[in-house]
């Protein structure tokens, strides 16, 4: 294999927007060593462009047929596409709600923004992983970053602990998917790529299927870990209560879009051969996320927990598209995730704003907000309605596209409890917007009493703002003329060949399944 | 020789692991005990290597990888111990509590 | 079932052979004991210093280990790097750590640690069950034994390129990040010196209030 053939069949135009972030973020790093405390004006802007440029990157890459690269390491196919783009959306938009975060903590920015977009560069490799090797350390770069944006606010003990508990935890359950992945290589008799695991797996003699759940059971502990699914899901509210809220912000949509891109690229893949049980596993998973979750955001008190469960909880219900395995299924999670970018980015948006000019995040001082500050109360107001799906807003038309695909491919069960959860959830958010609208100026509280006057030509809020507005204005119509999102939705899923093969054969047990959940 | 008995030591292995995961009070113990699941990680993909692929050794180049990112995780997990162990002057994970469980 | 080129095999008669199987057999057994003695020393013993000192025979033994799998590049990683770093890294942030403090003991506590150590035999019972059932296809071929080098090496630069160069991007992540976090912190003068000497305090923690002082004030 001489260099000029290697180079021919690396294929490295493919992973062309995960390069571009990588010299964005060398440029940050080396910039800010020389330049010093002064590059913090131009810096969240030149990650932002290296963002964007990743996305136009991956627009221009929408129609490349030859999607495997690296000799099969990567593949760059029409899933991995619209997953590596929500992923380096989600950045970009955290990075314009960072910047006044972080400049008041008097924490230096370049190093966030660095570990920031080395999170997203594990998380766009991650969704394009096709061998094991990659995905364990695609996966890694994505949670030890992780690790270290929640811990950087280091003078805080909150935050040190969280960064621990996430830390333990996180590693943990790493060690544990290695393990199942571990024994993937063995069953499939030496290989690490996924096409190559299904195809010896499936012609392995033998009974296996001890070491295939077994397998199973393990790696699914890894991911519901990424995706906080319940009872996984422990850490989710310390970590999200004692990390940085932007961090925050990050963890809830990029990170988690990584965790669904690998479960659907791995569970697929590689486990063929116990796709029954691992659908039953998935479907007790959401029905448990989307009980759990809402019911105890209901008890919560502060505004980070609660959107902490709540995300849980919206976990859930992207699990649905997953679990029902249909080319709809697919289609109504990514659908779901790019809503629920812009909803979820949105509240956070919302709560940071709040949180810089108040120094609180109780839910009860929220009351009363109406009269100080239209904007954020619209704001907040909308994108929490939206997550709890009333129409016209995003969320709705997203839900609905969920529950439709479930009642379609007969998972009665999963879409009856995710409706009766929604109900559930809707009052916990409106009982915020309500805290905020409705309240008479003489209960407003204390926080909002002594409410800042509102100035955004401070340093940093000019960004913050337009993070707002877009997130605002995403959620607002991106329901009503979701037409384009949905057509990429689609497309993306009947675009993607290891989708397109296997579906046959999953969509069948659905009904199976479904039963014995009943019977649970 | 067997593959059998390796994969049963690190299946031991393992279990130990899990077992200090749990019970340790010193987080720099439960560090300790990652180390050990990824090992005996690592003893499977060895053993898996050396008789089921002895020509590819793809379970070799897996355990380097391996090697080098649980390196890379002690060290971020050994400064998240020290920072919290600045504020909080200990680090007995039954203190760490600011935060309910 | 590939034989071990570990050892004697090269001459290839048959009695040394067998002779080798033995060896190998004992030094199995010796490792192993040594492996789990240790590994059961780091979860249980009080002191951590022997932990981590114990911790280094279990890397030790995984290496020997390595040596009886034909992997003798990857058994001189495993010493150069667990042994010689993240043990010496363990090491070090025990004695940094190290404040002699007894853990206040918590009552009951030996009711989770019996109940923990009845799951974690089960599981290994499991484990074990699992490796005995499964029907591994082991492969005939004899191991590439030293040559295993430059097959790693043809690995890194081919198939596994593209992860070999994201571990670069991720060791660098992880040592800025260590830093960060580990280096005391030293505030910036335009911080200190600033007119309010009051929000020193907050500076690197996050802008939100702790629950109790709200509680508190109620």
């Amino acid at each position: 294999m001489d260099f000029a053939n290697l180079a021919a069949q690396l294929n490295a135009g493919t992973i062309l927007p995960e390069g571009i972030v990588i010299v964005t973020l060398l440029v940050v790093l080396v910039g800010d060593l020389i330049i010093g405390r002064a590059s913090g004006r131009w810096i969240p802007y030149v990650t932002i462009a290296g963002l964007l440029g990743a996305i136009g990157a991956l627009y221009f890459q929408w129609d490349h047929s030859d999607s495997i690269a690296f000799l099969g390491s990567f593949n760059g196919d029409a899933l991995s596409i619209v997953f590596r783009g929500v992923i380096a959306l989600s950045a970009a938009v955290t990075t314009l709600i960072t910047v006044r975060y972080v400049e008041q903590s008097g924490t230096p920015l370049a190093e966030f923004l660095v570990i920031l977009m080395t999170a997203t560069l594990g998380g766009m490799f991650l969704s394009g992983a096709d061998e094991l090797v990659m995905v364990f350390v695609s996966l890694e770069t994505l949670s030890i970053s992780s690790y270290l944006l929640t811990g950087y606010m280091k003078r805080d003990p909150r935050s040190n602990e969280a960064a621990l508990k996430y830390l333990l935890i996180g590693a943990a359950s790493s060690a544990i998917f290695l393990y199942g992945v571990s024994l993937l290589y063995g069953l499939s008799g030496g290989e690490t790529r996924l096409s190559q695991i299904t195809a010896a797996i499936l012609s392995s003699t033998g009974d296996q299927s001890i070491g295939a759940v077994i397998a199973l059971v393990f790696v699914i502990a890894g991911i519901a870990f990424k995706i906080a699914a319940v009872p996984f899901h422990q850490w989710t509210p310390d970590v999200y209560e004692g990390s940085p809220t932007p961090v925050v912000a990050f963890l809830s949509v990029g990170s988690k879009a990584a965790g669904f891109a690998l479960a659907i690229r791995l569970l697929v893949n590689a486990f063929p051969t116990v796709s029954e049980q691992w659908h039953f596993v998935l479907t007790a998973l959401a029905l448990l996320s989307m009980v759990l979750g809402n019911v105890v955001a209901l008890a919560q008190t502060s505004m980070k927990r609660m959107l902490a469960y709540s995300s849980i909880a919206q976990a859930g219900f992207v699990m649905i598209g997953l679990v029902i395995g249909t080319d709809a299924g697919y289609a109504s999670m990514v659908f779901y995730l790019l809503v629920y970018l812009f909803m979820n980015l949105g509240g956070f948006a919302c709560v940071i704003l709040f949180t810089l000019r108040t120094g609180t995040d109780e839910i009860s001082e929220y009351s009363g907000l109406y009269q100080k500050d239209p904007l954020l109360t619209l704001c907040l107001s909308l994108c929490l309605l939206s997550l709890g799906g009333i129409p016209p807003l995003a969320g709705f038309f997203g839900k609905i596209y969920l529950f439709w695909a479930g009642w379609q491919a007969g998972a009665y069960t999963l879409v009856l409890v995710g409706l009766f959860t929604s109900v559930i959830s809707i009052y916990y958010y409106i009982r915020v917007v309500k805290m905020m609208v409705v309240k008479e100026p003489e209960e407003m509280s204390e926080a909002v009493k002594n409410y800042p006057p509102i100035r955004w030509n401070l340093s940093g809020m000019r960004p913050l703002q337009v993070g707002l507005v877009i997130c605002l204005v995403a959620t607002t119509f991106a329901g009503i003329l979701s037409n384009p999102l949905f057509n990429l939705a689609n497309s993306s899923v009947t675009r993607t060949q290891f989708l397109q093969t296997p579906i046959a054969a999953i969509a069948r047990p659905v009904a199976q399944i479904e039963s014995s959940a009943d019977q649970l | 020789m067997q593959l059998q008995y390796f994969l049963l030591l690190a299946a031991a292995l393992f279990c130990i692991g899990i077992y200090g995961l749990v019970t340790s009070r010193n987080a720099i113990r439960v560090l300790m005990s990652i180390e050990l699941l990824l090992n005996s990680v690592n003893l499977n993909l060895m053993a898996f290597s050396n008789f089921l692929d002895p020509q590819g050794i793809r379970g070799q180049v897996f355990a380097v990888f391996v090697i080098t990112i649980a390196a890379a995780e002690a060290a971020v997990g050994l400064a998240i111990v020290l920072s919290i162990y600045r504020n909080r002057d200990t680090v007995d994970m039954e203190q760490f509590n600011l935060l309910k469980w | 079932m590939p034989e071990s080129t570990f050892g004697l095999r090269r001459y290839s008669e048959n009695k040394i052979v067998n002779l080798a199987d033995g060896v190998q057999l004992v030094s199995f057994l010796v490792l192993a004991a040594m492996m789990i003695g240790a590994a059961i020393g780091v979860v249980l013993l009080s002191n951590i210093v022997y932990s981590a000192f114990l911790l280094a025979l279990v890397f030790i033994s995984m290496s020997g280990m390595y040596i009886l799998l034909n992997a003798g590049f990857v058994a001189a990683a495993q010493i150069l790097i667990y042994v010689g770093a993240v043990n010496v890294l363990i090491l070090f942030g025990i004695m940094l750590v190290n404040k002699r403090q007894d853990f206040v003991p918590l009552k009951n506590a030996w009711i989770s640690q019996v109940a923990t150590a009845g799951v974690c035999l089960g599981l290994f019972a499991l484990l074990s069950t699992m490796v005995l059932a499964t029907p591994w296809a082991i492969s005939s071929l004899t191991p590439i034994g030293d040559e295993a080098i430059i097959e790693i090496g043809k690995h890194f630069f081919s198939d596994y390129l593209l992860p070999f160069e994201l571990a670069s991007i991720l060791l660098l992540m992880a040592l800025i990040g260590a830093i960060v976090l580990a280096r005391r912190d030293y505030l910036p003068d335009e911080i200190l010196g600033r007119d309010r000497p009051s929000e020193q305090p907050s500076a690197l923690t996050l802008p939100e209030r702790p629950r109790e002082l709200i509680s508190g004030g109620k």
